[in-house]
């Protein structure tokens, strides 16, 4: 047998395009390197109240700038991003509560569908300008993510027990003791040292830190490990 | 003889240690892409509220002003003071010593540091900032790239990759091959 593989935990925030963008190349590679990819459903307005930072997009100039990023990072990692038509309202106003609150009881009940989910929320609210707030639009998610109707009601009726909250509550608390101060963020764990990464725009310097190769935002999938 | 090289527009300052990354990837794929990299000496604290750096800055103004073929260098010798050995960059005798490393004589050195005050100097490292702020800078690095159909202003160290991407160049990491440079 090889040497264990790392464990890599990436707290992410389905308001977050680029939190999308790292989640994305994360799962491309996590059948490439010798990695363990742990997926951690975050509120990204917690590290933000607990950090005192501010979103980029309340800058003007960053609002336009981020704009284009997304744009031209989409393109290029093969991601499908398209800016919902009223960006302001979909992040400010309508948030992600329920939605992570709905991807943190995934994880605790049916994790090996936490990617599936994860995805399909990211495509409604920034491939396809869809809502991500109202039960149905959430249950949508689910069930073309594999879940069955029923099951996806049973787990939606639950995210707001103390259980699921604290859960959501506990691991955004585990980003900000990382340091977070936004989203993503990817935090490695090596033999000897623990990085935490924070964007989508680090990856090549990941790939460095745990002596593996960057072959790009979309590497060639018969070089995946069996 | 092959296609036009793309204008690769580099706005930086030395107070920014993002911009001294930027600077040395760029520096070693000018010789590799086809690509004519404009190295553009702007002042952070006009696009961001900041200070510390505006008589070196001034100082590169007129250094590319005057010794164009000396801005790489200059500038490199003013990170190498502030951000690998932790040394001044704001009084005169540190931009001197900066300049002289970098190949300039101390009596040419001294005679461009008595004009960085002075009106056309100023007003060129102004015009260089408010550049930037046009390509909707709100902090440096910015590297701006002028392709046939469409100009990409890129934000910080870490869009070199995509900006191969959008020059259809190949991305060999941060540390290229020098072998494979374009002779």
């Amino acid at each position: 047998m090889g040497p264990l593989p790392r464990t890599l935990e990436l707290f992410y925030d389905v308001l977050s395009p680029y939190s999308w963008l790292a989640f994305e190349v994360l799962c491309r590679y996590k059948n490439i390197w010798n990695v363990s990819l742990q997926l951690r459903p975050t509120l990204i307005a917690g590290i933000m109240k607990d950090s005192g930072n501010q979103p980029p997009a309340l800058l003007p100039r960053k609002a336009l700038y981020v704009k284009n990023d997304v744009r031209l990072l989409g393109q290029y990692l093969q991601v499908p991003i398209h800016l919902p038509k009223d960006f302001f309202f979909v992040i400010f106003e309508k948030g992600s509560l329920t939605a992570m609150r709905f991807l943190t009881i995934v994880k605790l009940e049916h994790p090996e569908l936490l990617e599936k989910v994860s995805r399909e929320l990211w495509m409604r609210v920034w491939s396809r300008d869809e809502d991500i707030t109202e039960p149905q639009s959430i249950l949508a998610a689910a069930e073309k993510a594999g879940m069955s109707t029923g099951r996806a009601r049973e787990l939606l009726e639950r995210v707001s027990t103390p259980q699921v909250k604290n859960q959501l509550k506990e691991t955004t608390d585990a980003a900000c003791k990382y340091g977070a101060f936004g989203l993503p963020v990817t935090v490695a764990h090596l033999d000897d040292e623990t990085y935490m990464l924070f964007g989508s725009d680090r990856m090549e310097l990941l790939a460095h830190l745990l002596g593996e190769k960057w072959m790009g935002p979309v590497p060639p999938a018969a070089t995946a490990r069996l």
